[in-house]
């Protein structure tokens, strides 16, 4: 019975996730950007993500992109728990005071070869919070960043597009 | 050599160190006095070996001399036989082990001319109880045995009134054991006609007889090996002795209790009916479970090790129980292996208490805490003392590669492969034995993964952990000769099995080419040495390919664990001692009976506000607590009710003279 009910649904629902573009996808990077994603992160990476002092914008917009809609995890990324498992650090936010050192502790725990990328304009440059008594920096400041991705908040597709660069899918 | 010269030397030999212990300069003191009790040790271990091989002799001490006049029954006479033999070589080897390590360890109150003259006593005790040919030699070498060890218990009186209480305790029921002991002693020999062990051994007393002299003895026996309910000794004495001391009292002396049943059992009242296995089996069964269902809650390590030798003795009282009952049930057989595993349970206990015993002394030594929650990280800090201890807890455990694997191995074949159809009792009591054995297993490996894992690895839960430097070289070497003892009979079983069981005349233990032990009476074999060898040919290519496979990116030193981006590594966010025991308390609270206490401050402002909170929870022995403890307070009260009686006034004295006088008058005349 309920197995003939769950195909009805599936059959019913049909398809919600965007379509696959040709072709990993250069979106989002500027142009003569040096970056050359790791060879042995070629098919799958693990991403831990840090909120270092976001307001949570972007961090929605990353909840979306692991979604069923733009599902991330057929590229081969893949949120995980420690960064001792991890392949890529996800970075959102401006670094406030406290979360520098947590920030490069964390980097530093992720096994090599690994990738740091910085999601949104707080990362990058510290977007609107630029020059506030509690922010250190931008993520570049406290941690060697690979590749960032900008927008206020980034557009889930272009988050996308950077993980698949590091995973080439 | 022969068994006389031996036990001519054993006897010289403990003179000399008495005289040794007395005389020295206190500098020098330990060194000498350590030397020649490790000597008179050896020198029992060439005793025993040599009786329990089968050779013959004796040594009659004849004090005095000629004028025997004066004493006339009381000339001590040593003449071991091979069971005997036995024991006396398990108390030379433990009593040279334990005074190696003593020379590096005594201190204070422990090397004085009391405590080394004390312990060349107590060895030399301990040496002749198991070599006396006649009750009365028995008695004095007991009475020795006894006397020598109180005065070791408390050596350290300074330390605290625990200590005395201790002593006294240990004290009223070591000399309660003797006087049980005495007595069935005495019933026997009423029977006979004679002291002498040949003549109460050919005597055949009637079922009475014999009853009323076994409960007596065994009560006796029971005591001073340490089985429940009379076991309320051991988690209290031991703990208090110096360190070597305890280990002697808790690998040696206990034995002399357990060569006692075996004496009882085998030697004097052999084939005893199916109640005497039975009153065995359940005292045995119960110790068993009960040690070590307290050693896996307790966070003292030397508490915790006392109750683990109550376990083990109950242990070793449980094959000796089963054999009983199989050989009563008409399978000698398998009666053999029981009887067989009893002993090896003895010797491997011996070999691995007495390393756990130093290893903890030399943990207090150097840490100063004696509780297991103030402890920790000590592996990096006292290597040779963490390796040594870790090998016999391996033992104590009964895990494989050691001693205490393959003696209760020995154990469950003897269980599982009891007769199919038999008396009642037997089949009842072989799947009982079956389970506690198997319960007893499991918890001794929680307490064991506790004692080691708390106390070595991790971080230090206190300074004293820190600051934690390893033991002198005389103690590591202590150390290292035992658990070697541990690893060699553990990989090596056979020969050993086959020599203990030719001292009881049980057949049916063979040796596999390899040092394997074979036992074709229950088909079942066991070969420690071939199965690590062969783990050892697949493991290390795999571990050679994997280190080489590791090799190739480069080594990067992690500073910090990962702790969430913060600092995790404060010492008190680990297990403790108790926090790992926790759901055994809450498990078996029924048997434990833990007291918990409570206590809330509040603020002066309001009673929703705490100022503080403070925790207690105690589990204390539910024997001594609900059984002793009230027993103890009814008998003072009725010695100050009897006080009355004797109220200083000289003419309630003269009447009580004259009542007794006009009594014995009236009773003369009638």
């Amino acid at each position: 019975m309920i197995p003939f009910r769950l195909a009805a649904l599936i059959r019913r629902t049909g398809r919600v996730a965007e379509p696959v573009p040709a072709g990993p996808s250069t979106r989002g990077a500027p142009a003569g950007d040096p970056f050359v994603p790791p060879r042995e992160l070629a098919g799958s990476v693990g991403v831990r993500h840090v909120d270092a002092g976001s307001c949570n914008g972007c961090e929605i917009e990353i909840a979306q992109v692991f979604g069923p809609v733009y599902d991330a995890e057929r590229y081969g990324a893949r949120l995980v728990a420690s960064p001792r498992h991890a392949d890529a650090v996800l970075v959102t936010g401006v670094v406030t005071r406290n979360m520098a050192e947590p920030l490069r502790r964390t980097v530093d725990a992720t096994p090599r070869p690994r990738v740091v990328l910085a999601v949104g304009d707080c990362a990058r440059d510290c977007g609107v919070f630029a020059g506030g008594y509690g922010v250190a920096g931008a993520v570049d400041d406290v941690v060697p960043v690979d590749l960032s991705v900008p927008g206020c908040p980034p557009e889930p597709e272009a988050i996308v597009s950077a993980l698949r660069r590091v995973t080439g899918r | 050599m022969s068994l006389s010269d031996a036990l001519r030397a054993e006897v010289l030999l403990g003179a000399v160190a008495v005289v040794v212990a007395v005389l020295a300069p206190s500098r020098r003191r330990s060194v000498l006095a350590g030397a020649a009790c490790t000597l008179l040790g050896l020198a029992g271990v060439v005793a025993g070996v040599l009786a329990a091989g089968g050779a013959r002799g004796g040594l009659r001490v004849t004090p005095f001399g000629a004028a025997t006049g004066y004493l006339p029954s009381v000339a001590p006479a040593l003449a071991p036989d091979r069971l005997g033999g036995v024991f006396i070589a398990l108390a030379g080897a433990v009593g040279a082990v334990c005074a190696l390590a003593g020379i590096g360890y005594a201190h204070g109150a422990a090397a004085s001319r009391t405590g080394w003259s004390a312990f060349a006593l107590f060895l030399l005790g301990m040496q002749l109880v198991p070599a006396a040919a006649d009750v009365v030699t028995f008695a004095l070498a007991w009475e020795l045995m006894a006397l020598a060890s109180t005065v070791l218990v408390l050596a350290e009186y300074a330390r605290g009134p625990g200590v005395r209480s201790a002593g006294v305790e240990y004290a009223v029921l070591t000399h309660a054991s003797f006087g049980l002991v005495l007595a069935g002693f005495a019933v026997l020999a009423g029977h006979a006609g004679s002291t002498s062990f040949a003549a109460l051994a050919a005597a055949r007393p009637d079922d009475r007889t014999a009853g009323v002299a076994f409960v007596l003895l065994s009560a006796g026996f029971a005591t001073k090996a340490g089985l429940v309910p009379f076991h309320v000794w051991l988690p209290r004495a031991h703990p208090e002795a110096p360190g070597h001391v305890s280990a002697a009292m808790s690998a040696a002396m206990v034995k002399m209790g357990v060569y006692g049943l075996l004496l009882v059992t085998v030697r004097l009242l052999p084939g005893g009916p199916t109640w005497w296995g039975a009153v065995l089996l359940v005292v045995g069964a119960a110790s068993a479970g009960y040690g070590v269902l307290q050693a896996s809650v307790i966070s003292d390590v030397k508490r915790l090790l006392a109750y683990s030798t109550t376990e083990n003795v109950g242990l070793i009282v449980t094959a000796l129980a089963v054999a009983l009952l199989l050989d009563g049930a008409g399978s000698p057989a398998v009666a053999d292996v029981a009887l067989t595993a009893a002993l090896l349970l003895a010797v491997s206990h011996a070999a691995v208490k007495t390393v756990l015993f130093l290893g903890a002394g030399a943990i207090v030594r150097a840490t100063g805490e004696r509780d297991l929650d103030a402890l920790g990280g000590l592996e990096a800090r006292m290597p040779v003392t963490a390796a040594a201890f870790g090998v016999a807890c391996l033992g104590a455990a009964a895990l494989p590669v050691s001693s205490g694997f393959v003696a209760e191995w020995v154990l469950l074949q003897a269980l599982i492969h009891g007769p199919g159809r038999a008396h009642l009792v037997v089949a009842i009591a072989l799947p009982v034995a079956v389970a506690v054995v198997a319960l007893t297993a499991g918890l001794a490996l929680l307490t064991f993964v506790k004692a080691y894992g708390i106390a070595f690895l991790a971080r230090p839960r206190s300074v004293g952990a820190e600051q934690a430097r390893d033991a002198g070289p005389m103690m590591r070497a202590g150390l290292v000769v035992g658990s070697l003892v541990v690893l060699a009979a553990g990989i090596a079983p056979g020969p050993l099995a086959r020599a203990l069981a030719a001292t009881v005349d049980a057949h049916g233990i063979g040796t596999l080419p390899g040092w394997g032990l074979d036992l074709p009476a229950v088909q079942a074999s066991l070969d420690p040495l071939a199965l690590l060898l062969l783990t050892a040919a697949s493991a290390v290519p795999v571990a050679v390919l994997g280190v080489r496979a590791a090799r190739r990116r480069p080594r990067r030193d992690v500073e910090l664990a990962w702790g969430c981006g913060g600092v995790r590594s404060a010492a008190r966010m680990q297990y403790t001692a108790t926090s790992y025991a926790e759901p055994l308390v809450r498990v078996f609270d029924d048997a434990l009976r833990p007291s918990r206490d409570l206590q809330v401050t509040h603020a002066d402002e309001s009673r929703d506000v705490e100022r503080r909170v403070e925790f207690r929870q105690r589990v204390g022995d539910v024997i001594a607590d609900r059984v002793y403890a009230p027993a103890v307070a009814a008998l003072f009260r009725a010695s100050r009710a009897a006080r009355r009686l004797q109220n200083g006034s000289i003419h309630t004295y003269l009447g009580y003279a004259f009542g007794a006088v006009t009594v014995i008058l009236l009773a003369v005349t009638w």
